[in-house]
């Protein structure tokens, strides 16, 4: 039988990370992945010939510099394009705001809609580029852990106080006021125009279950900042050559750093015996063995599919059970016989993200949807065409959309999403119709990947792309169950890595850093 | 050199509180009412002769003990009546009715759903646990987490370490309830719709938010720390209507030598070089004091009373920015007989609690969403009580008024304006009742509506909102009412603020006009003044 020091089970892009910090420090790491690619979400299929989806994410702008730089990811073949310009926003009647790297131009573009917000664009970037700044230190700190009592530390906290009363007075309470508000609130403090309003708050609501009007999303806001961003928008997040190859790199510097990665090898249990995690068993009844098992696999299907659940204790269970995890995402992958004519033609404006949600109340309503258990017919959409900074990923002239779509509750009160698949691809098509004519005759083909079948192909439990949502009483200490916030579950040796873990979704490698560094610890502690 | 020591503006609860204080004290205090009546929403007014309204606030259960006792409130005739049930009437017929007796309210949650009567049990008492240990809270001068000065450090030091002494299990239980949605909260405790509606509607009411908002579930232990006679959660009515309470705290605060005009509106704040030193009446009366309190909100108190010449930039804006969007409705009505529900025909004690209008999440929700696009709800949200069943001196024998709170009812409404939609808003809240209680349109002799325009123009609430003020989570505590202001002293030196503005926010509770209190004294001892 066969023995490593850590098994991986999922080679997602946090379970890549996990094992190649890991191996990093000298252990022999297996990762095994149940699909026949390595990245989970962060993948990119050629399902129609000669064009280039990426699956589901499509930006990777968050993804931490700190990993890119630690496992030379760039070496390895990642390149990060900007987005450019940043944002366009098309409204119905044929305007539009386009917001670019350039704060000049950027001023210029907003004040054709209202000088006011013009003159502060500027300075709410630099407000929230400070207080995500902020925020991204805080996820540094120590939190409390079940399985290390006394190890959270007053000293971090103090540093972080420190830290904290750096921001200087106004920050201070411009942190704490902040985060929890609506991310509707705080666009509403500073600026005027809708257009402007939605295209900053729609990014507090992206995988949220409630529309930018509810509490925790300027969390959200704050959240998918950092990183490449100018404090309001993301400022790059194509990978050339496809989402995938963030993944493909990953997976290479990882292997020549010595893991072993098996695809097409699924793990059906993790073998325990007296309360810890000896090794696992695949789905050809293969047993192998490890010092330390980590899952990249999202809590539920971990405790629920994967774990004996005889040594869980049932109050354990219980908030495993209670994590809400409804997807309300859907994602839409097409090939293009050219560029979408958006009225006014402003095919320069389609290089970054393309904004469909002219307002706040739009966006609202599209999460009220998610309430009642039903997709939205008028859907926010964040658009991106990667082919125009990246002309690899589809044949000359032709283009690659990636559309992601809200609100498509995963359970939907009426009908199934087989029978609703079509219905909503339909209903997308004729959306992004209504702002650019002639849309649909352009084309060539459609994939719509519906929270099951998110679900299905990737193994998220609720089709949560974040495996669990990141509302202000699932984040920090809270995630994934309150407790148990460090990666350590109740089974010794047994550990969580994914984005159901601290910090939480968005392609940032954090949940896999800090879990590859808590599985150092433990196992240097004799644990 | 002054005519008082304290002019307090506004006789509503807790400006009176302050003023009884104050007196108290030794202090020569002069409280200035605008309306004809004391007591601001805590009032109670005969608009239909015979027929005693609580126009506004209608049930009370916060009010703080210390203040009780400190005043010395039963002296001057104070009873609270215990409100011992919530009747909720379903569509279909059916009902669900929980009251005092736990036995007779188990067996009634069985009928609906064995497993939630179970989880009730422990819910109740998870609840009343998370009620004690967010207690001593309320009577606690916010500490500012900003600054290095060791008072405040020591108090923030002690509230870390009162949360460290809950344990574990329940810091986490109180962590979910300040972030969560009721019903994230509720559905993880129980699965009847009508039960989890009717208990997270206490989680919206004054809000701007619905039953699956986030930060809703804290809304629902506010109005779950009542210590009425030792019980927590208990509601009661006041003999005589909430005016009662606010007449008692005036007369203690007379008995203490304090002085309380009515038909005396204060325009504006007299304010020179940073300091307040008086008010101006609407009638060009001037009075002045050494110490000026505002009972009223801080967009009244600041852009109206004080004018925004007298702030900095950065004041003002936090001021406008202050979340005060009323979503709340009153409609009182004076009765010729009972109402009839077919839940429950006849008359029986389930009429002398509360009615719950609450048949499920969705119909709550959906009343919510009608007001985040501008529209009061088609089919609202409602708590009613019947106070003439408890108190017959309300109405005439044989006769009765019903109090109908009602959500939602936003401020800003998409299309018309309040006055023209008074009416059709008060057929709205009578047509959706009457699916209920068919028998209702025969018997109204009267009816009074109060719409969140009337709430601001009567009352001097802005925006009609009932807690001066959103509780939402970035306007609670140290950031309430703004930021680096929360400790019931202003920019304006001696100028200090009393109302649901303040911490620890709405609710009929007396904290905040104590706390005001105690803060001027604090300071007027040091002075010397």
């Amino acid at each position: 039988m066969q023995s490593y020091d850590a098994i991986v089970i999922g080679a997602g892009h946090n379970g890549l990370v996990t094992a190649a910090y890991l191996a990093k420090a000298d252990k022999k790491v297996l990762v095994v992945e149940r699909r026949p690619v390595v990245g989970g979400i962060v993948a990119s299929e050629e399902i129609f010939s000669g064009f280039k989806y990426s699956s589901c994410a499509h930006s990777a702008g968050s993804f931490s510099t700190q990993v890119i730089d630690d496992l030379k990811l760039k070496k390895h073949g990642l390149e990060l394009l900007p987005f450019n310009p940043l944002l366009f926003a098309p409204a119905l009647d044929g305007d539009s705001l386009t917001i670019t790297r350039d704060m000049g131009v950027t001023a210029e573009q907003i004040g054709r809609h209202s000088k006011s917000d013009a003159g502060k664009f500027s300075s709410f970037c630099l407000r929230l580029k400070a207080l995500s700044a902020f925020l991204s230190t805080i996820y540094r700190l120590p939190l409390p852990n079940k399985a290390e009592p006394g190890s959270f530390n007053p000293a971090a906290l103090v540093k972080i106080g420190w830290k904290f009363h750096r921001l200087g007075k106004k920050e201070m309470y411009e942190f704490l006021r902040v985060l929890p508000m609506s991310a509707a609130d705080l666009v509403d403090e500073w600026f005027e125009n809708d257009l402007l309003k939605a295209a900053v708050a729609s990014g507090g609501m992206l995988g949220s279950f409630v529309g930018p009007r509810q509490q925790g999303t300027a969390f959200n806001l704050l959240h998918h900042q950092i990183g490449e961003s100018n404090g309001a928008l993301r400022t790059a997040g194509f990978v050339r050559g496809g989402m995938g190859n963030l993944s493909q790199a990953l997976a290479r510097a990882a292997q020549q750093l010595g893991v072993e990665i098996r695809t097409n090898a699924e793990i059906i249990k993790v073998i325990t015996k007296n309360r810890a995690a000896t090794g696992v068993v695949l789905h050809n009844g293969e047993e192998v063995n490890a010092s330390s098992v980590i899952s990249n696999a999202d809590v539920k299907r971990t405790f629920f599919k994967l774990v004996e659940p005889t040594y869980l204790d049932p109050h354990f269970l219980l908030q495993v059970r209670n994590i809400r995890s409804r997807g309300v995402v859907a994602k839409i992958n097409l090939a293009l016989d050219g560029l979408p004519k958006f009225k006014n033609h402003q095919t320069a404006a389609l290089g970054g993200i393309i904004h469909i949600g002219p307002t706040l109340d739009y966006l609202e309503r599209t999460a009220d949807d998610a309430k009642y258990g039903r997709f939205s017919t008028q859907p926010f959409l964040e658009i991106t065409i990667p082919s125009i900074a990246d002309p690899s990923l589809a044949p000359a002239g032709k283009h690659v959309m990636s559309v992601w779509m809200q609100s498509a509750p995963y359970k939907l009160r009426a009908g199934t999403w087989e029978s609703q698949r079509d219905a909503l691809g339909d209903a997308v098509m004729k959306v992004i119709g209504d702002y650019a004519p002639g849309f649909e005759n352009s084309v060539l083909h459609r994939q719509v990947l519906t929270p099951l079948d998110l679900e299905d192909s990737y193994g998220l439990t609720g089709g949560h792309l974040y495996h669990a949502e990141m509302a202000l009483d699932q984040i920090f200490f809270m995630r994934p169950v309150p407790g148990w916030s460090r990666y350590h579950t109740p089974i010794d040796n047994l550990f969580l890595c994914g984005s159901g873990t601290h910090p939480g979704g968005g392609i940032t490698g954090l949940p896999g850093y800090y879990a590859a560094k808590t599985v150092l610890k433990s196992r240097a502690r004799g644990k | 050199m002054y005519n008082y020591d304290a002019i307090v503006i506004g006789a509503g609860h807790n400006g009176l509180t302050t003023a009884a204080y104050l007196a108290k004290a030794g202090k020569k205090v002069l409280v200035l009412e605008r309306r004809h009546v004391l007591g601001g929403a805590a009032v109670t007014e005969e608009i239909y002769p015979g027929f005693k309204y609580s126009v506004c606030s209608y049930v009370v259960s916060l009010l703080r003990p210390e203040v009780i006792r400190e005043l010395e409130l039963p002296k001057y005739d104070l009873e609270i009546i215990p409100l011992d049930s919530t009747f909720t009437p379903l569509p279909d017929g059916d009902h669900l009715l929980r009251s005092g007796d736990h036995a007779q309210t188990r067996r009634e949650i069985a009928r609906h759903s064995t497993t939630d009567a179970e989880a009730y049990e422990q819910y109740g008492q998870l609840m009343v646990q998370m009620a004690m240990a967010v207690k001593p809270l309320l009577g606690m001068i916010p500490p500012d987490p900003t600054t290095w000065n060791p008072k405040d450090l020591l108090g923030l030091a002690r509230v870390g370490n009162h949360f460290r002494g809950l344990g574990e299990k329940l810091l986490y239980d109180l962590t979910k309830l300040m972030t969560a949605s009721s019903a994230d909260f509720l559905d993880e405790w129980f699965e009847t719709d009508a039960l989890k509606a009717t208990m997270s509607a206490s989680g919206i009411i004054g809000t701007f938010m619905g039953p699956r908002s986030p930060g809703t579930a804290y809304v629902l232990l506010h109005h779950y720390m009542g210590e009425l006679d030792g019980a927590f959660r208990s509601w009661g009515f006041a003999r005589g209507g909430m005016g009662t309470i606010s007449r008692v705290i005036a007369d203690a605060a007379r008995h203490h030598g304090a002085e309380i005009k009515t038909q005396a509106g204060v325009d504006r704040v007299l304010v020179r070089n940073g300091r307040a030193y008086g008010v101006a009446l609407d009638s060009g009366e001037e009075f002045e004091a050494k110490v000026i309190v505002s009972g009223v909100d801080p967009k009244r108190t600041f852009l109206k009373m004080v004018g925004t010449s007298h702030l900095d930039a950065d004041f003002f804006k936090q001021v406008s920015d202050y979340k005060i969007r009323g979503s709340s409705a009153k409609v009182n009505l004076a009765l010729d007989a009972l109402p009839n529900f077919t839940s429950m025909p006849g008359k029986g004690p389930h009429l002398a609690g509360a009615i719950s209008i609450s048949p499920s999440l969705d119909y709550i929700e959906q009343a919510y969403d009608d007001a985040k696009y501008g529209n009061f709800s088609r089919r609202p949200y409602m708590d009613i009580i019947l106070p003439s069943m408890l108190d017959p001196s309300m109405a005439p024998p044989g006769k009765h008024v019903m109090s109908i709170f009602v959500q939602y009812a936003p401020y800003h409404l998409k299309s018309g304006t309040w006055t023209e939609q008074r009416d059709a808003f008060g057929d709205t809240v009578v047509e959706t009742l009457s699916e209920y209680a068919p028998n209702l349109k025969d018997i109204i002799l009267h009816r009074q509506i109060v719409t969140p325009w009337d709430l601001e123009q009567e009352f001097g609430l802005t925006e009609g909102n009932i807690f001066q003020g959103e509780l939402t989570l970035d306007q609670l505590f140290f950031l309430r009412p703004v930021p680096g202001w929360a400790k019931y002293r202003t920019p304006i030196k001696n100028l200090y603020m009393c109302g649901a503005c303040t911490h620890p926010g709405g609710g009929v509770m007396a904290a905040s006009g104590r706390l005001a209190a105690l803060e001027i004294l604090k300071d007027t001892n040091r002075t010397l003044l």
